[in-house]
């Protein structure tokens, strides 16, 4: 809001250069790293995984307490910078050699770098969960053919994490050291190589943008067919194309540097992957076209912003096939144009689906209705606004507008269109506070749902709304990707309930099966409550604040101190029989 | 659970799953730390650049070699482990541990030595060279602490909780020992 503000006429005062470097880098850092990605796949993703392959917890749930008192203690991290005036300043990509001593000497970059070290930690954690979670404790009966969809995209998201971030963590230990020990990485005048850390970066940054979209697409898949009352069409094809857009995802990222004077052959070669990424994107998005077209398409509000997402996706994503054009991306790189290019990616493909999945999966958190009239008419308001805000940057990109300029002189034909962007900008703001005002009213007074208001095909509307802290009394058994609707399968599970068979235990074992067959193996005793994690997360922000302060002997009594914590975390075994 | 239903179990246990898929992620971390090292040696000539001292080659592959073989003791640990013979495995994991401090003390003094020939901050060369020994060393320590816990443990006895553990700590064993010779003919290759 700031930034577009700023930017509405042409020589704005209301950031100065460096507070506008402060906060564009702080939007990019925080929307990217610190909200739709835990949005995505922490609430998401933690949330349903374990409903709708019918488990009872996470694979790991003391680790999974881990890795959300890290993410908390890392996000309090990077926001201290915001209060001490060093926010990260370098753009979210923080390319050398701007973020060296040399050109950046506060604290800002330091933030940057051990913040985001930090919050990896519990990304890795996180995604680990989710992978054995999703592997080991699927519902007895559930093969991989009958895995819901949305469990596919959660699953190549997570191995997107645990491929991709550790390359970002070498890239930002590399600028750590080079920066507080004086070791040469990226200086050319030491032998190193600046494009080092372009590569490196982008080697995680751009499955990263898969990261962004692809429980996005997890969710589209979740809500089209429960309103269009039918199975997904080509079921495999879309699960094989959510799993190949996570792959082809690590090979395309010199893509960012076609500026940059790579060889020709690289750019030939990645300028060719980056068009592959059409194929599994144009998959899914047929498939669920033709989804709604072959069903009986209900048009209530999550669907609505499904239909707001496939029009913004191939909007965001017919100009990124521009981009995978050399000669085009030369041009306007770094211009406008490739703002508005992953605005609508990141912001129209990736958050639209989060909005409708708050709408869809709403009655079964809380047990209430949202407001359906209210619901459409944010839809509309938030669709609106992204287009006026996004689109015209499109054309002030080709007109020459760079991006990341904090200013501009009059004169250039480009304020009609940035006023028009600011509107949008605030009319967004309008649209998505409906959206939160809707929720937020409901929790409270929305009409009580039932167990399954939709008539959803997936394990999660099979128990109560909301669901007990066992999720399932009884351990339901599958035989199809749309478990919910085999009704028999279901009073199955109620006979069985009667009769005591798989009622596990006070709620605190779940049975584990086969990767691939998803045959009842053996069952689980879950771990109870512990406070360790939590200490184990205020240790390493201490050594994280240390490092920081460049106080390492502390720094390194505190790892010692986090290694005593591991430990006494694991001294206590589960009791034998 | 007991270690009945460890025999029943028909696929790997949970545990080990979480341990594969970290170990995967580790293997990114050297990918991108030997990329970096080839990416910058590339683009230098001569490598090391002069005034560096030719890495030593028959002293890290001897280490390296004896390192790897403490996979093999490992293996007999868990495998007898798993057929409850409880005294044999702690046995084999001294012995294990026994060489991994050994090689850990002899590879942290070349380190030592080393760093008092050339700096980390005067070359690139210096800068990766030290980062991605430094880095394995790192994981060897990680290691060591590892083994000396599961051995504190199975000193009262095997449950099939420790043998999850033993299992997990085995194959990262394994994961580190793959890593050592990667690294160590990356590290002595300019001399070979």
């Amino acid at each position: 809001m700031l930034i577009r503000t700023q930017l509405a006429g042409a020589n704005g005062k209301v950031l100065g250069p460096d507070a506008y470097n402060q906060a564009m880098t702080m939007h990019g850092v925080t929307m990217i790293f610190f909200f739709i990605v835990p949005i995505g796949i922490g609430a998401f993703g933690n949330y349903l995984i374990p409903l709708m392959i019918g488990a009872r917890d996470m694979a790991f749930p003391r680790m999974n307490a881990l890795s959300y008192w890290i993410f908390l203690a890392s996000g309090l991290f990077l926001y201290s910078s915001v209060f001490l005036g060093k926010a990260p300043n370098c753009g979210w990509f923080c390319y050398t050699p701007l973020n060296t001593r040399q050109f950046d000497p506060g604290l800002n970059v330091d933030f940057y770098a051990l913040g985001l070290i930090f919050s990896g930690i519990s990304s890795t954690a996180g995604a680990i969960n989710l992978i054995v979670t999703v592997f080991k404790l699927r519902a007895p009966g559930m093969s991989l053919n009958r895995m819901p969809l949305f469990a596919y995209a959660i699953l190549a998201v997570s191995f997107s994490l645990v491929f991709a971030l550790p390359v970002l963590t070498v890239d930002l230990l590399f600028l750590e050291l080079q920066r507080k020990a004086g070791f040469h990485f990226f200086d050319v005048a030491h032998g190193g190589d600046p494009l080092l850390w372009q590569h490196l970066f982008w080697f995680f940054g751009h499955p990263e943008v898969y990261i962004i979209i692809l429980p996005a697409m997890g969710i589209a898949t979740s809500i089209i067919p429960t309103f269009a009352k039918r199975k997904m069409i080509a079921f495999p094809l879309v699960a094989l194309a959510e799993l190949l857009v996570a792959f082809i995802g690590f090979g395309v990222w010199a893509h960012h540097m076609f500026a940059t004077g790579i060889a020709t052959a690289q750019l030939i070669f990645f300028a060719g992957a980056s068009m592959m990424v059409v194929i599994p994107s144009t998959i899914q998005i047929f498939a669920w076209l033709f989804t709604v077209n072959l069903g009986k398409p209900d048009f209530r509000a999550p669907l609505l912003f499904i239909g707001g997402f496939i029009a913004l996706f191939v909007i965001g994503g017919l100009s990124g096939i521009m981009f995978a054009a050399i000669p085009f991306d030369q041009a306007t790189t770094d211009s406008y144009f490739v703002v508005a290019h992953f605005h609508f990616i990141i912001f129209g493909a990736a958050v639209f689906p989060l909005l409708g999945g708050m709408y869809y999966w709403f009655p079964k958190v809380t047990g209430r209705m949202y407001h359906e009239g209210w619901a459409k008419a944010s839809f509309w308001v938030t669709f609106v606004g992204t287009m006026l805000t996004f689109f015209p940057m499109h054309i002030v990109g080709l007109l020459g507008m760079t991006r990341r300029i904090y200013t501009y002189a009059p004169g250039l034909g480009w304020e009609a269109y940035n006023l028009a962007e600011t509107i949008g900008s605030f009319l967004l703001t309008v649209g998505l506070l409906m959206v939160f005002g809707n929720l937020l009213w409901s929790r409270f007074r929305g009409v009580p749902s039932g167990p399954d208001p939709f008539y959803g095909g997936t394990l999660e509307w099979a128990t109560t709304s909301p669901p007990p802290h066992y999720n399932f009394a009884v351990i339901p058994i599958v035989r199809s990707p749309y478990p919910n609707w085999d009704r028999e399968d279901r009073e199955d599970d109620v006979r069985r309930f009667e009769r005591g068979q798989l009622v596990l235990e006070s709620g605190h074992e779940t049975p584990a099966s086969t990767v691939r067959d998803g045959v009842l193996d053996e069952v689980l005793e879950m771990p109870s409550e512990s406070g360790w994690p939590i200490l184990l997360a205020f240790a390493l922000s201490i050594v994280f604040i240390m490092l920081l302060t460049t106080h390492y002997v502390i720094a390194g009594i505190f790892i010692a101190i986090s290694a005593l914590i591991l430990a006494a975390w694991h001294l206590k075994e589960p009791a034998e029989e | 659970m007991s270690t009945a239903s460890y025999a029943q179990r028909i696929s790997r246990p949970i545990g080990w799953w979480g341990m594969a898929v970290f170990v995967a992620g580790e293997a990114m971390v050297f990918g991108a730390l030997l990329v970096t090292y080839f990416h910058l040696r590339i683009r230098n000539n001569p490598w090391p650049p002069h005034g560096v001292p030719e890495p030593k080659v028959a002293v890290p592959l001897f280490l390296t070699g004896v390192l790897v073989s403490t996979s093999g003791a490992m293996q007999y640990a868990l495998v007898r482990a798993r057929r409850g013979f409880a005294s044999d495995a702690r046995f084999a994991l001294l012995i294990a541990l026994t060489l991994q401090v050994t090689y850990l003390a002899l590879q942290l003094h070349f380190f030592v030595d080393d760093l008092s020939k050339f700096s980390p901050s005067a070359t690139s060369y210096g800068s990766i060279y030290f980062t991605l020994v430094g880095a394995h060393h790192a994981h060897v320590f990680v290691g060591v602490v590892l083994t000396a816990w599961i051995l504190l443990r199975l000193v009262r006895g095997i449950t099939s909780y420790r043998l999850v553990g033993l299992s997990a700590i085995t194959w990262y064993w394994h994961f580190v020992n793959a890593l050592a010779i990667i690294v160590t003919l990356v590290q002595v290759s300019p001399s070979l």
